[in-house]
């Protein structure tokens, strides 16, 4: 009801609570001595404890497993005590055949529990500790059964029945390795029968037969007109997608029926579990939507969902990972109706676990909400309209002085402004951010997205927000890498001021940006933690690996430890992972820019072998993308493509973008090193269209189409209209401020004129781009630089030659340490020609010409690096002889 | 408030056993209108129709007992018949059906299933709060359904089931979740039978769009106006719906159903006055009634008839307290008196009587706007609209909510809604319009659009038209502006009114008029201005002797004003 928010960590008694109860009590039984008695060694005693643990506490379902899974669990988990595990749960639950045996069941329990004054506890006993996570399980289930009504435990009781007989009849249906056990079952059953109380039992026997009736394929149908019984099998869709989650090995049919109960019968066995291992359930579900984007399946999940939600409805997260889903797959209006419903329910004041409750203040959060429409409205394209949303965040926290969600928001601001090409401001973020830019508006973008970064660094740094933090130093570097830092007053000593980026900031923030990995642990998810593991565990379970170290009991400690070790990574969550991850992309993409190949190869290695798993679909592309393209320069294209290949045979499903992006700009390179402009043509063409898309226009690809264009019009040698495109693409970075790119455009614009023959007119470019990457640290970039104003100078005539020598070997070791197989011939190439001009010179000829074979060799036979070693070899003796 | 509950579940249970049990007796042989019409004479005809209607609604508790009219086979098991009637009118469903387990007539069969599905709604109903879990489980079911289908369908496909299986068999599918089937099976039986008003209803309930109603193939008869009637009410189809049940008030002259029907359809037009009349009127006639009385407390509400109002209040809560209808209007009272913590306790008593009772959720969530409780008014609101999402007051209130707390740009999601439910109100449009122009967002353009649409839907209070005149004038359209200003200021003499609006905008249009050189209109404005006191009068003033000076001094701008 409206306003009244229930108890969250309420806490219901169902059956399979109580086998789990049974097995508390079986594994620390009042009465024995260390090794109690079904046991036969300590390590099957902790194994059990374990095991019992994880089903306590693991999120990979919303339902609680039924009696035939849990048996199938015990299995695994018993080794040689498998039989008599089961034959106790299963005799201790069907012995419960009146609210007596129910209420003595539970009176038995408390015995297991040691006082709280446990002090006079003897050695070698084992008591359960009532603060243990078992004992504080075990005391729950005491309260919660204390507190049903005689109602709820005849409920219950049926429940119990239903639970058992479940197990019993699907265990005769499928399983012939168990006949033995389930007849004495079915005797045991059978006994019940017989009795003159069976009431309950008799009941139970009604139930189940109507809802086998219900089950069996429907024939009552059969006599109605086509058209109905059309319509009825419509209904009969729904167990098709949810079959997937079948991992036991249960023949197809009775598992349809199985679902088909779910629906038809929801009353009966079906239980959610524990609040805590749901929210947690939905918790892990929402970060593999995120992570694998697209490629969640929609539907099973809604279906997931619609289930949970019928069982719960006061649950209002549900709508949320509703939205997540929805957005993933973008659908724009479900997702914004599912987004707005969440927070109408919960007021911003479910879930998100960072906030500590004390701090929740009466006009709900819907700061928050704010915050998710701003991303939402990123995520869908819509800048504008997010900035807008997300201002409107900013006050509405200020006013609420929710501080956390400001540092959020502001981090959501500066992620929006360095994605997006902004060419102003101005009239959006206006008045609200006054308080932090207290310089004004007169700023431009680049300049208010600095404010905001510090501003959000400090914020987060102050709240404690590591991962924000982290986040924060992340973007900062992106920032550092790609702007020179000026001064925002006009006015002041400006001396100091060094006009270029600074490589060991952008190092530093890095670096900072990596201390999360060691400090993740005060952000205080230790429930994500928890469950995670627990469910891992119980994963392994199900490997074939796991019960085969299992099924060895020979009574050596480290038998568990190999459990141990294979979910140790997943202690550390996935968002830290993911974080720590990118820092490490971060640094590919920093080396990339600076212009160390080795190094920007290693650090994206260093994230595919490492972050891999906890990578989102679109992070993992990327490193793909920037390792064939490493191959590409380096290797040639053969093997780029080969390895294109199997890249886009991983992501297959996934939103093809990067991997098709990067395909294109492979054919267009190659189409244009073969003269094939046809094809460079087409190739650019589309990737022209992917610039446009219909969602929100990414900068970066935009220029790279443009810059594709014009390098196709100047190899088809159309000299003014390439410069025309390429002159209005430079007035574009201009306008966004996009300087990396400028300095390739003025190089491209440079190399332009000198191919139409206007070398005095290329010098300035060439100068221009020179100067942007020194500013920029930009080397290797500015070592080709270097060998365009060579070339430059040499088609000034053959007295400039010497000039363009000096130049040529100053960029030599930088081309030749990290340069590609491309700029390496173009450099060679270029020194030949210049001995060539020089009369002088004609004593090495013999060496110039041997170069010029090392390079055809390169460039026809790119990508067989071993003949290239050889004739690098064969070079090498050849000018030790002359 | 548990009592209460299952107080509202049996009261469900006989209702619609009443109403159940009166199809049952009306013989279709001698129900025919034609034969009435043979037999009985017109004015006989309209007085049965009309007690046809009335008990398709009965005050509550009321068990409508009478001898069944014997077909040829149930004359045999009449005997059984009979006492199974009396256990099910005793509510003893169970017994009842155990005393036809063997009977093979339609009768016995139907009151034998449609006493198992009660029997199973009771047991539901008490589960239901037995199993209510900490996340608001609320998952039980009728465990009679399963066996129910299963026979009605053997039943079905035999040919051997009379309209009123049909109708139990629509409802079992129903309940299901088999709506396409359920329609179907539904429309064969009102077709078959078509006095079974519960069967319309249910059919009513399975029609969510106008295309699944008009994908329905109905036979024409007259319960089929009625059923149309309804229906358009409920797709808000007001005006189709007020035209038809007029027409049916032709036949049927007193009828206090299709009365209170018109009431509501056009309390729904905003037609208040007449829908108190008819309220008035109604209440004469049939002085206990409690149904749709909460329309008429709204209507009370909006005009602050306090004693009326308290008057309405004390006669239900005498009639029948624990009726949410009732609930409702001691809510309406309180809340208009101001009291809102105690009008929340009734409409929450309301709910908790019915869970899906619409406008109780809205109204409540109007309250904890006055109580500034915005997350409890977003709550209640949008469990409003969740349970029907055309509720267009419910959307409005939660744009208002979040507009309270300062989120306009949230809120424009919310009034957009509620515009595109209810485009011709003009509140609504001037709410979205404030939201557009309020200083965060400041997209006045928007703002005018909205108000645009507002005056164009008779705008009652006379917002628009001034906040259009003013947004011009801000933009500095004075073109615009004068336009809207001259609109606003016929628009007050029509209505006699007067106040400052009305100066500023002889004010504005004098200057307009003056600065334009058109001096003859600004004279006329500026001479009207002179009726008032204050500044403005003398800034008329100071304005008239500057035209005079113009035209008499330098004639030679006159010229130019006349010959621009």
């Amino acid at each position: 009801m409206a306003g009244v928010v229930k108890a969250p960590g309420a806490f219901a008694i169902t059956p399979h609570k109580v086998s789990v109860c049974i097995l508390v009590n079986i594994y620390a039984s009042p009465s024995q001595i260390s090794v109690p008695f079904p046991f036969s060694s300590v390590s099957q005693h902790n194994r059990l404890g374990l095991y019992l643990l994880a089903l306590t506490k693991s999120c990979d379902d919303i339902l609680e497993s039924k009696l035939d899974q849990l048996i199938n669990q015990l299995r695994e988990v018993g080794g040689l005590l498998d039989h008599w595990l089961t034959d106790h749960v299963t005799s201790r639950l069907s012995s419960l055949s009146s609210p007596d045996d129910l209420f003595n069941f539970f009176n038995e329990l408390r015995e297991t529990l040691g006082g709280p004054d446990s002090g006079v506890m003897e050695d070698d006993q084992v008591i359960l500790d009532p603060n243990s996570n078992l004992g504080m399980f075990l005391r729950r289930c005491i309260l919660a059964f204390n507190l049903l009504t005689f109602e709820g435990i005849c409920h219950l009781l049926t429940n119990i029945g239903i639970y058992c007989k479940e197990a019993i009849s699907s265990c005769s249906s499928y399983e012939l390795r168990r006949v033995d056990d389930s007849g004495n079952d079915l005797e045991s059953l059978s006994e019940y029968e017989n009795m003159d109380l069976n009431l309950v039992f008799k009941k139970i026997n009604e139930e189940m037969e109507a809802r086998k009736r219900a089950t069996e394929q429907v024939s009552f149908h059969l006599h109605l007109p086509k058209e109905l019984s059309t319509l009825v099998e419509d209904i009969e869709v729904f167990a098709d997608p949810k079959s997937e989650h079948n991992d036991k090995g249960r023949e197809s049919s009775s598992y349809a029926s199985g679902e088909l109960l779910r629906d038809v019968d929801p009353n009966g066995g079906v239980f959610l579990r524990t609040n805590w291992q749901i929210q947690g359930y939905l918790m892990e579900q929402a970060d593999t939507i995120e992570k694998h984007g697209s490629s969640f399946t929609l539907n099973a999940f809604e279906l997931t969902l619609r289930q949970l939600q019928k069982l719960a409805p006061e649950l209002h997260r549900v709508h949320f990972l509703r939205y997540l889903n929805n957005l993933y797959h973008d659908d724009y209006f479900s997702a914004l109706e599912n987004l707005h419903r969440y927070f109408d329910y919960s007021a911003g004041t479910e879930g998100f676990d960072f906030v500590p409750p004390a701090g929740c203040n009466s006009f709900g959060r819907y700061e928050i909400a704010l915050l998710c429409l701003g991303m939402m409205h990123f995520h869908f394209g819509h800048p504008k309209k997010a900035l807008e949303v997300l201002t409107e965040a900013v006050r509405v926290s200020q006013q609420h002085s929710n501080d956390t969600c400001l540092a959020y928001t502001l981090a959501a601001i500066c992620n929006l402004l360095s994605e997006i090409g902004f060419s102003t401001t101005s009239g959006i973020l206006g008045s609200p951010f006054s308080p932090m830019i207290s310089v004004g508006t007169s700023l431009s973008v680049q300049q208010q997205l600095f404010v905001l970064l510090k501003g959000s660094l400090k914020r987060a740094e102050s709240l404690k927000l590591k991962q924000l933090v982290a986040a924060n130093h992340l973007a900062m570097a992106k920032f550092d890498l790609t702007h020179v830092q000026r001064p925002l007053l006009s006015f002041g000593p400006k001396t100091s001021m060094k006009l270029r980026t600074c490589p060991i900031i952008v190092c530093k923030e890095l670096r900072s940006g990596y201390h999360l990995i060691s400090e993740f642990c005060c952000e205080g998810s230790t429930m994500t933690a928890d469950g995670a593991f627990s469910t891992a565990w119980l994963k392994n379970l199900q490997k074939p690996m796991g019960s085969l170290v299992l099924s060895q009991d020979n009574g050596s400690r480290n038998n568990s430890n190999p459990f141990l070790f294979f979910t140790q990574p997943s202690s550390i969550p996935g968002s830290v992972m993911q974080l720590v991850g990118s820092s490490y992309l971060h640094r590919a993409t920093a080396w990339e820019i600076y212009g160390s190949a080795p190094l920007a190869r290693v650090n994206a290695l260093v994230y595919a072998t490492c972050f891999a798993d906890a990578s989102s679909s679109s992070d993992a592309a990327l490193v793909h993308v920037k390792l064939i393209q490493h191959l590409a320069v380096f290797k040639g294209y053969k093997e780029a493509f080969a390895a294109l290949k199997t890249a886009e045979e991983k992501f297959l499903c996934v939103s093809k973008s990067r991997i098709l992006i990067l395909k294109l700009q492979l054919l267009h390179e190659r189409a244009l090193h073969r003269g094939h402009l046809k094809l460079a043509q087409q190739v650019c063409d589309e990737l022209g269209v992917l610039a446009s898309s219909v969602t929100a226009v990414d900068m970066e690809l935009k220029t790279e189409a443009s810059l594709r264009h014009a390098r196709t019009l100047l190899a088809a040698k159309q000299f003014s209209q390439a410069a025309a495109v390429a002159h209005s693409l430079f007035c574009m970075c201009y306008k966004f401020n996009l300087q990396v790119e400028s300095a390739t455009v003025l190089l491209l614009l440079a190399e332009i004129h000198m191919n139409s023959g206007n070398a005095v007119v290329g010098l300035p470019y060439a100068l221009a781009s020179l100067s942007y990457c020194q500013t920029f640290n930009l080397d290797l970039l500015r070592a080709s630089a270097t060998l365009t104003l060579a070339e430059l100078w040499l088609s000034l005539g053959s007295n400039h030659a010497k000039t363009a020598l000096t130049l040529l070997h100053g960029a030599f070791p930088m081309i030749l340490g990290h340069g590609g197989l491309e700029l390496c011939a173009r450099a060679y190439l270029t020194e030949a020609k210049c001995y060539l001009s020089d009369p002088s010179f004609s004593g090495i000829i013999f060496i110039i010409l041997l170069r010029h074979l090392y390079l055809i060799l390169l460039i026809s036979r790119a990508g067989v690096p071993s003949s290239s070693f050889k004739v690098s070899q064969d070079w090498g003796c050849r000018k030790g002889i002359s | 408030m548990l009592s209460s509950e299952s107080n509202k579940s049996l009261v469900g249970l006989i209702y619609r056993a009443a109403e159940q049990l009166v199809g049952i007796e009306q013989d279709p042989a001698k129900f025919t209108p034609s034969n009435t019409r043979f037999q009985r004479g017109s004015s006989s005809i309209r007085r049965r129709f009309r007690t046809n209607e009335i008990t398709s609604t009965p005050p509550t508790g009321v068990a409508y007992v009478s001898t069944p009219v014997m077909e040829e086979d149930e004359a045999i098991h009449g005997d059984f018949y009979l006492l199974a009637k009396s256990y099910f009118d005793c509510r003893e469903y169970r017994r009842a059906a155990h005393v036809l387990r063997d009977q093979t007539g339609k009768k016995s069969v139907f009151l034998r299933c449609y006493a198992l599905y009660l029997a199973g709604e009771k047991r539901k109903e008490e589960e239901m709060i037995e199993l209510e879990g900490p996340l608001g489980k609320s998952d039980a079911v009728n465990r009679e359904l399963v066996s129910l289908e299963r026979e009605l369908a053997t039943l079905c496909k035999n040919n051997t089931i009379d309209p009123f299986g049909l109708y139990l068999y629509g409802l079992v599918l129903k309940e299901k979740g088999n709506e396409n089937l359920a329609r179907k099976v539904l429309v064969e039986s009102v077709n078959s039978y078509p006095w079974n008003w519960s069967a319309w209803s249910e059919l009513q309930s399975l029609c969510t769009t106008v295309d699944i109603l008009n994908g329905l193939n109905l036979s024409n008869h007259w319960m089929k106006e009625f059923f149309l009637a309804s229906i358009y009410q409920e797709l808000r189809m007001h005006n189709e719906s007020l035209s038809k049940y007029e027409n049916l008030q032709g036949m049927f002259t007193f009828s206090n159903y299709i009365q209170a029907q018109i009431a509501k359809a056009r309390y729904s037009l905003r037609e208040f006055e007449q829908v108190e009349v008819i309220f008035e009127d109604l209440l004469r006639n049939d002085p206990y009634r409690v149904e749709d009385m909460d329309t008429y407390s709204n209507v009370l509400y909006t005009k602050e008839c306090f004693s009326a109002l308290s008057y309405l209040a004390h006669r239900v809560i005498m009639t029948d307290k624990y009726r949410p209808e009732s609930c409702c209007i001691i809510g309406n009272y309180y809340s208009l008196k101001g009291q809102h913590e105690k009008s929340v306790v009734y409409f929450r008593r309301a709910l908790k009587l019915n869970k899906n009772y619409l406008s109780a959720w809205t109204l409540m969530g109007h309250e904890y706007v006055e109580m500034k409780n915005t997350p409890a008014a977003v709550d209640a609101y949008r469990r409003a609209v969740d349970i029907n999402p055309r509720d267009y007051r419910a959307w409005y209130g939660l744009g208002q909510a979040y507009e309270m707390m300062g989120m306009p740009h949230y809120a424009l999601h919310y009034f957009r809604k509620s515009v595109f439910f209810q485009p011709i109100d003009s509140r609504l449009w001037i709410a979205m319009a404030q939201c557009y122009e309020s200083e965060q967002l400041h997209m006045l353009e928007e703002a005018i659009k909205c108000y645009k649409r507002a005056a164009n839907c008779n705008d009652t209070e006379a917002i628009a038209l001034h906040r259009l005149a003013m947004l011009h004038r801000e933009l500095d359209q004075p073109e615009e502006a004068a336009f809207y200003y001259k609109k606003d200021l016929e628009r007050m003499e029509a209505e006699e009114r007067e106040g400052p609006n009305l100066v500023e905008a002889l004010m504005f249009l004098a200057t307009h008029y003056k600065t334009q050189k058109k001096f003859e209109e600004a004279e006329v404005y500026c001479t009207r201005l002179l009726d008032y006191t204050g500044p403005e009068r003398e800034t008329a003033k100071s304005l008239l002797r500057g035209m005079r000076i113009a035209q008499s001094g330098f004639p030679s701008m006159d010229v130019e004003h006349f010959h621009p």
